[in-house]
């Protein structure tokens, strides 16, 4: 056949039309010969000449499907309402898979002749003319819209209500009685109908069964919600909620679009937790101090997905974190303080880390409860928040008792597991600048009195310390170890210089030169002292040799850091002691006679009275001298025990005097405030300098900001420090406002 | 003798002597670093010319590279020279 536009009879080709389109949407068997051949007809129809007959091929076909779906419609019904679900979806079957066919037999006039009058994809996005009422459709989208019109308006009220009791009936567990297959396929017919439409393909299953199913189902759950809450026991109703919840789920897999899970869910929510909340929340407290774990992570599934409802559980857990780890820390007694201090609040933080991410699925929320608890914990201040808070202390004591080499017992794995740990700690405390005033004390004496366990342990910690704090933060503790490398250095040069030079010291020689700024050594606590004679050539030749070798420089001995080990020869064992410079100056003078005045030792040594008592009294403690009275006076005798035995032939007596005294304590607090104080005067400078006016309030923010890093500092210390600023002149208050600075160049 | 000194471990602090308290050029004291350095210590050195003026050794070097004729000592205008006594 040729393809050329020819006259053609449309009432005659029709009628062939006619007869095959009716086989196809009744799915009949169609010889591929007679598709062929109305496939070419309708071709035929569309290029007729003189002109075309496309549009009238188009409404007879509409016609007829109009025709066809209205029998099919007294079909439906035939078998009246108890199979008229089981007829709609048998024909919707047919109906939908022969359209599918028709949609190709028509294929010509499809892509020829309708595609044209279709709006592109671009204005069906922007949304111009809205569809009207003369356009045409594709034909499978013609007989898809006609089914709609034709079958699902007129039945489409009477389908859902026989649909909702079939669901009904699937709840009460009668489900030999419901056709499951033809529920879901009359259920996604309704989707299908709409399938073709670029917009508001659901607008249909939504308004006429989506709808009026959660509606029903929200009642449904209405009932059962009161119905387990008579039985008043929180936690059997969450079982049975959950449980109920999943049944819904599926249910809803069984039957519905899935777009409509997330709907029954959330309408499962609705009615059984959001509108029962104050009733889970009355057993809230019991659960959480009971820790009922398997509750607790039932009542988080259950109100997690409820907007706001889980801050009640939340702040419940906190407070009974915070009770806990104040329980765990509080009326803590003994020499071990800072160790029960430490270990304790790790065994809270560890538990309550555990059991919300086992609970609680490791969620935010409880992670920044956990958070915030530990740190009140933390930074709790006894008596009403008069007593400072101890905790940078007692950390800082906790390290060092870990790095010190007296901790027996315990493996370098261990310790590093510890340390590692106490980092936990450390980053929740407020004043990070007083643990590290007390840990740089610490240290100080750790690294000067050799008592360090090993420097790899140490540089370990303070690259912890420096990863949470930065690099201001441990730069003071950096340079304490350079020194020490340094004076490594300096002792190996010292020795090839005594070489060379041929001077034997007659004793062994080490130093450590230490920059004065750089170790918080107290402001140079130095004591008159008047040197033992054994010890002057060593001095003297260090200094001379220091000073060749730097210039500008100027040495000052601390002789109260100095150590020596001393052999004792006078007894029946020979001990070796190590004691500090006075101590060992103290026995030097015994070389000659057995006893001594206390005031005949503290002239030749011209030491002050402080720090001879202090000496003093560590050796007649120890006794390696005897004293005639409990307390020394200047006239009290002091002689050398001769008869002195330890079971150990090498040991110190430096122990007591290495003790953190509480005025120690006392002035590293102090040190802390000052160092505070000039500090918030220069970031209050710095702000300034690049605001140049700022009002009050902004300008505390701002401060609080800067600062927060290593310490909390209060209002009043900064409106201080603004006061002092303003006097010094860098700032004034602008004339018109008194809460408002200016920076004075 | 009855007790033998075997070991003595001194501690000493050291401290910069200078005839002047502050650097005459980035006016910091001598205690302190030049504005460039972050830590004083021996990465931040004083130098002492042969008129006995004294600097941080980072400010006279950065001084004497900007003067193009003479190089002179910023505080008395005599030829600036080391002193390496």
């Amino acid at each position: 056949m040729s393809l050329k536009p020819r006259i053609v009879d449309f009432d005659a080709t029709w009628r062939d039309i006619q007869g095959t389109i009716r086989g196809v949407i009744t799915l009949d068997n169609i010889p591929r010969k007679i598709w062929n051949d109305r496939f070419s007809d309708i071709y035929s129809l569309c290029v007729a000449h003189p002109e075309s007959l496309a549009d009238r091929l188009y409404a007879e076909t509409k016609q007829f499907l109009i025709d066809h779906v209205a029998r099919l419609l007294n079909k439906v019904q035939d078998d009246g309402e108890v199979h008229l679900v089981r007829n709609y979806y048998f024909y919707w079957s047919q109906y939908s898979k022969g359209a599918g066919f028709l949609h190709s037999l028509y294929l010509y006039p499809n892509q020829q002749h309708i595609k044209v009058q279709k709006m592109s994809d671009a204005e069906m996005i922007y949304g111009s003319s809205d569809s009207n009422g003369g356009e045409q459709m594709e034909i499978g989208e013609l007989a898809l819209e006609v089914w709609r019109a034709g079958m699902i308006a007129p039945l489409g009220s009477r389908l859902v209500k026989l649909l909702l009791e079939a669901i009904d009936q699937d709840r009460a567990q009668h489900t030999t009685n419901i056709p499951i297959e033809a529920v879901k396929g009359t259920i996604l017919s309704f989707v299908d109908v709409q399938g073709y439409k670029k917009k508001g393909q659901l607008q249909l299953y939504q308004e006429l069964f989506e709808q009026p199913f959660l509606n029903a189902s929200g009642e449904h759950y209405k009932r059962d919600a009161a119905g387990l809450l008579e039985e008043r026991n929180v936690s059997l109703y969450m079982e049975k909620v959950i449980a109920k919840i999943d049944e819904e789920l599926l249910r809803a897999r069984k039957f519905l679009h899935q777009s409509s899970l997330q709907k029954v869910t959330q309408r499962c929510e609705t009615h059984m937790v959001a509108e029962h909340l104050s009733f889970l929340y009355s057993e809230c407290m019991n659960m959480v101090q009971g820790e009922r774990k398997k509750d607790l992570s039932n009542m988080y599934n259950l109100l997690k997905s409820v907007p706001n409802a889980l801050s009640v559980l939340v702040d419940t857990v906190l407070d009974h974190i915070k009770t806990q780890g104040l329980s765990a820390i509080g009326n803590l007694q003994g020499e071990n303080i800072h160790i029960s201090f430490v270990e304790n609040l790790l065994t809270v933080y560890k538990k309550y880390r555990q059991q919300i991410q086992e609970v609680f699925n490791g969620d935010q929320n409880f992670m920044g409860a956990l958070d915030k608890a530990c740190s009140s914990v933390i930074n709790h201040r006894p008596n009403m928040g008069k007593s400072p808070c101890r905790s940078p202390e007692l950390l800082a004591k906790y390290c060092d008792t870990l790095l010190k080499k007296s901790s027996k017992g315990i493996s370098e794995a261990e310790i590093e597991e510890k340390l590692s740990q106490s980092i936990t700690i450390f980053k929740y405390i407020d004043d990070k600048d007083v643990f590290q005033k007390f840990y740089s004390r610490m240290l100080a004496k750790r690294l000067i009195h050799q008592l360090t366990q090993s420097m790899d342990a140490e540089e370990a910690m303070i690259n912890r310390l420096k990863q949470a704090c930065g690099y201001e933060f441990t730069s003071k503790l950096h340079r304490m170890f350079t020194d020490m490398s340094v004076s490594s250095d300096l002792n190996n040069k010292f020795n090839i210089f005594l070489k060379k030079d041929n001077v034997e010291l007659g004793i062994n020689f080490g130093i450590y030169v230490l920059q004065a700024g750089a170790w918080p050594l107290g402001q140079a606590v130095v004591t008159p002292f008047a040197l033992p004679q054994q010890l002057e050539k060593s001095v003297q030749k260090f200094e001379a040799f220091y000073h060749e070798h730097f210039n500008g420089r100027k040495l000052t001995w601390l002789h109260h850091l100095c150590l020596a080990e001393l052999r004792l020869g006078y007894l029946k064992r020979p001990y070796v002691v190590t004691v500090q410079t006075f101590q060992m100056a103290i026995l030097l003078l015994f070389e000659t006679v057995d006893s001594l005045t206390c005031n005949e030792i503290r002239e030749t040594l011209q030491l002050n009275v402080d720090q001879f008592q202090r000496h003093a009294v560590s050796l007649v403690d120890s006794k390696i001298l005897l004293a005639e009275s409990e307390e020394l006076t200047p006239e009290t005798i002091l002689r050398l025990n001769m008869d002195y035995s330890n079971k150990r032939t090498r040991f110190r007596i430096t122990a007591a005097i290495q003790k953190e005294s509480p005025q120690e304590v006392e002035h590293t607090m102090n040190s802390v405030e000052e160092d505070r104080k000039l500090y918030l005067q220069a970031a209050i400078v710095r702000i300034m300098k690049s605001r140049k006016v700022l009002k009050h309030n902004a300008l505390i923010q701002e401060v609080c900001a800067q600062s927060k890093v290593s310490f909390a500092p209060s209002i009043p210390m900064i409106k201080k420090c603004i006061e002092a600023l303003i006097d010094k002149q860098y700032l004034e208050r602008t004339p018109h406002s008194s809460e408002e600075y200016s920076y004075v160049a | 003798m009855k007790v033998i000194i075997k070991n003595w471990t001194g501690v000493a602090t050291w401290k910069w002597i200078a005839n002047d308290d502050n650097c005459g050029i980035c006016r910091m004291p001598f205690d302190g670093c030049c504005p460039d350095c972050k830590l004083p210590g021996d990465d931040c050195p004083l130098v002492w010319g042969e008129c006995s003026h004294c600097f941080h050794m980072h400010c006279i070097m950065k001084w004497l590279q900007s003067q193009q004729v003479n190089q002179q000592c910023p505080m008395c205008r005599q030829e600036w020279k080391f002193n390496n006594k």
